[in-house]
């Protein structure tokens, strides 16, 4: 059974397609990659199983409940979390207290009060490794601290399904390595579903994805294991060709 | 072990104030009349915190609630007036209509602008106070424009002299009394998931519903809760200390203003901040209306702007920042 199913959804903005007719399913404690070179769908196809946008068309639902058209903080409390592309810490709150938002908020519910929440944080971001940092605004932190503190935020929140926009975006190779390492873990203990949209698509899909989904113009073009997606055409032509236009138009502006 | 009394802390210097406020008004000759002003400062600061403070939504209609309030413990008096045994209890049904009122009335705005993004909101409760107003008037609510006179009913429900007590000394008293209960509010708001919610959604809305924040229902309880202070404001300091009202004084936008700059200056969503801001704001006015009489608004604004831009964190928020880790840290919130 599977945990999240898109059925034929369509998400337009006037009259551009950003998600077009899209149909895909995560099973529970999956680790799924989506890829898609920029302006493909991958933010837009977020919002739409998070709530922030309801599609034009299609079917999502969530542990075979229909979700489609349900506000983004009744989808929280089923176990759907997710950190966004730019970081969006409630900055004038500590590092802490964002966390322990998580915890008040999400799956948990009403099974926690507010000293069990920061609790809970305490501990997730030790485990994050943000130890040190707790009692800092999270506004002060640096814009890798803040994708941390965000993925600690979600964590917290107890999820089945974790989104991530970007989540690696700006990490050095090392960093990377680490938090795919920690994901990895995370997913396979608390059994969460994780769909991390990635930009290295190499070093973080190859470690950590069992599938991968590449989005190109809104379309789902690929859905497959993680080798055979890499090694399908399609792929390599979305992402050379998109290569090689960068490298024409390098070219031409020196 | 942990200090169970910690957390409460923050209320200190809160109530330390208000009792010198109290201290110096009784004991200073002529002190009475500014500390009364002080106190009500506070107490629109305190009650207006809760809302504009702690979710960042600028309410221009917020003075509305203060005028409604004043009508509920008009209409307790006045249409209780034919039975004196009652007493002091009319007061207290006063003031019990005047939140109930204040709270119909919040939750019929919230319901429908609540729902608007910030700019929106601001805009649309300017309305409101305005269309309020007019409503009176113009459907003849409560006598309409000439307003209601109540001192007689009150003299004679409460005699003579437990009257005038009440209009020169315990309704401010009573002004008091509810700065600190709001004060106190506030602080179990914060300390609860309310305020973690508040917190969430003033700095982000999109992020707090994602992360399962009903953000509708937070922001209503605030709106109420404030008015509902609000309400009890007009009650004590319009109704009884001065028994009479008129719409367009008690829907006077400039008491909003006063009240959005009072928790600016002070520190938007800290507790301690609309009591710094309600005692540089109202001292100052004072004395400038002394010494440089017609010049004080002119000088204020520009005062303010300075002070809001270069600290859009207010008094308190900078002291905050710079105290943390502190031996005075606990006891500023
Ligand atoms: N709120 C919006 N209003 C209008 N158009 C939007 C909105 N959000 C996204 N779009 C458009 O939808 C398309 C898909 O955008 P989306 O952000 O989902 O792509 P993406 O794959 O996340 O891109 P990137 O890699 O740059 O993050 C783009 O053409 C974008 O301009
Ligand atoms: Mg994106």
């Amino acid at each position: 059974m599977s945990l999240l199913r898109l059925e034929n959804v369509t998400k337009q903005f006037g009259g551009l397609v950003a998600v077009d007719k899209v149909s895909l399913e995560i099973a529970k404690g999956e680790f799924v990659g989506i890829v898609g070179p920029n302006g493909s769908g991958k933010t837009t196809l977020f919002n739409v199983i998070n709530g922030v946008f309801y599609p034009e068309e299609g079917r999502v639902f969530f542990d075979e409940t229909d979700i489609t058209r349900m506000p983004p903080y009744k989808r929280a409390p089923l176990g759907i979390a997710r950190t966004f592309q730019i970081p969006r810490p409630f900055a004038s709150a500590t590092v802490r207290e964002n966390v322990a938002v998580g915890a008040m908020f999400g799956s948990r519910g009403k099974s926690v009060n507010v000293e069990q929440s920061l609790e809970i944080a305490d501990r997730v971001i030790e485990r994050i490794g943000l130890t040190g940092h707790g009692r800092k605004n999270a506004g002060m932190l640096t814009p890798v601290e803040k994708k941390f503190m965000e993925i600690a935020r979600a964590l917290a929140m107890q999820p089945r399904l974790l989104l991530m926009d970007e989540a690696m975006a700006g990490m050095h190779p090392g960093e990377i390595d680490n938090m795919v390492k920690f994901l990895v873990e995370v997913a396979k203990q608390e059994k969460i579903a994780i769909v991390a949209m990635v930009e290295h698509i190499m070093r973080a899909v190859v470690n950590m994805a069992e599938k991968v989904i590449v989005l190109d113009h809104g379309e789902k073009i690929v859905d497959a294991p993680t080798r055979q997606a890499l090694s399908d055409p399609r792929v390599v032509d979305v992402y050379l060709g998109k290569g090689a236009e960068e490298e024409n138009a390098d070219s031409s502006s020196a | 072990m942990k200090n169970r009394l910690r957390p409460y802390y923050p209320l200190l210097p809160v109530f330390a104030a208000y009792l010198v406020l109290f201290l110096v008004g009784r004991n200073v000759t002529g002190m009475w009349q500014l500390a009364a002003t002080l106190v009500f400062y506070c107490a629109l600061g305190q009650a207006f915190n809760i809302f504009l403070g702690m979710t960042g939504y600028v309410d221009f209609g917020y003075v509305a609630f203060l005028g409604i309030g004043t009508y509920g413990m008009a209409t307790a008096i006045t249409g209780l007036a034919g039975y004196p045994q009652l007493g002091l209890g009319i007061v207290a049904i006063g003031f019990i209509l005047a939140i109930v009122m204040a709270t119909l009335l919040s939750m019929a705005v919230g319901a429908v602008a609540l729902r608007l993004r910030g700019a929106y909101f601001a805009i649309a409760t300017i309305g409101v106070n305005e269309g309020f107003r007019y409503l009176i008037e113009g459907a003849n609510l409560w006598n309409g424009s000439s307003g209601m006179i109540f001192t007689a009913q009150l003299n004679e429900i409460l005699g003579r002299d437990l009257s005038s007590r009440i209009m020169t000394f315990w309704a401010d008293v009573m002004v008091l009394f509810i700065a600190a209960a709001a004060a106190v509010v506030t602080l179990l708001y914060m300390k609860s998931k309310i305020g973690y919610a508040l917190t969430a959604l003033r700095e982000d809305e999109d992020a707090a519903k994602v992360m399962g924040i009903n953000v509708t229902k937070y922001k209503i309880i605030a709106f109420i809760t404030s008015a509902s202070f609000a309400g009890t404001v007009g009650a004590a300091s319009w109704a009884l200390k001065t028994p009479y009202v008129f719409p367009p004084e008690v829907f006077e936008i400039h008491y909003t203003i006063e009240a959005i700059i009072i928790v600016m200056l002070g520190g938007a969503g800290t507790m301690l901040g609309p009591v710094v801001g309600a005692l540089i704001y109202g001292i100052s006015k004072y004395y400038l209306s002394i010494f440089l009489p017609g010049f004080q608004l002119f000088i204020f604004a520009l005062v303010i702007i300075f002070i809001i831009v270069m600290f859009p964190e207010g008094v308190v928020g900078v002291i905050k920042g710079k105290t943390r880790n502190t031996a005075i840290a606990p006891y500023i919130m």
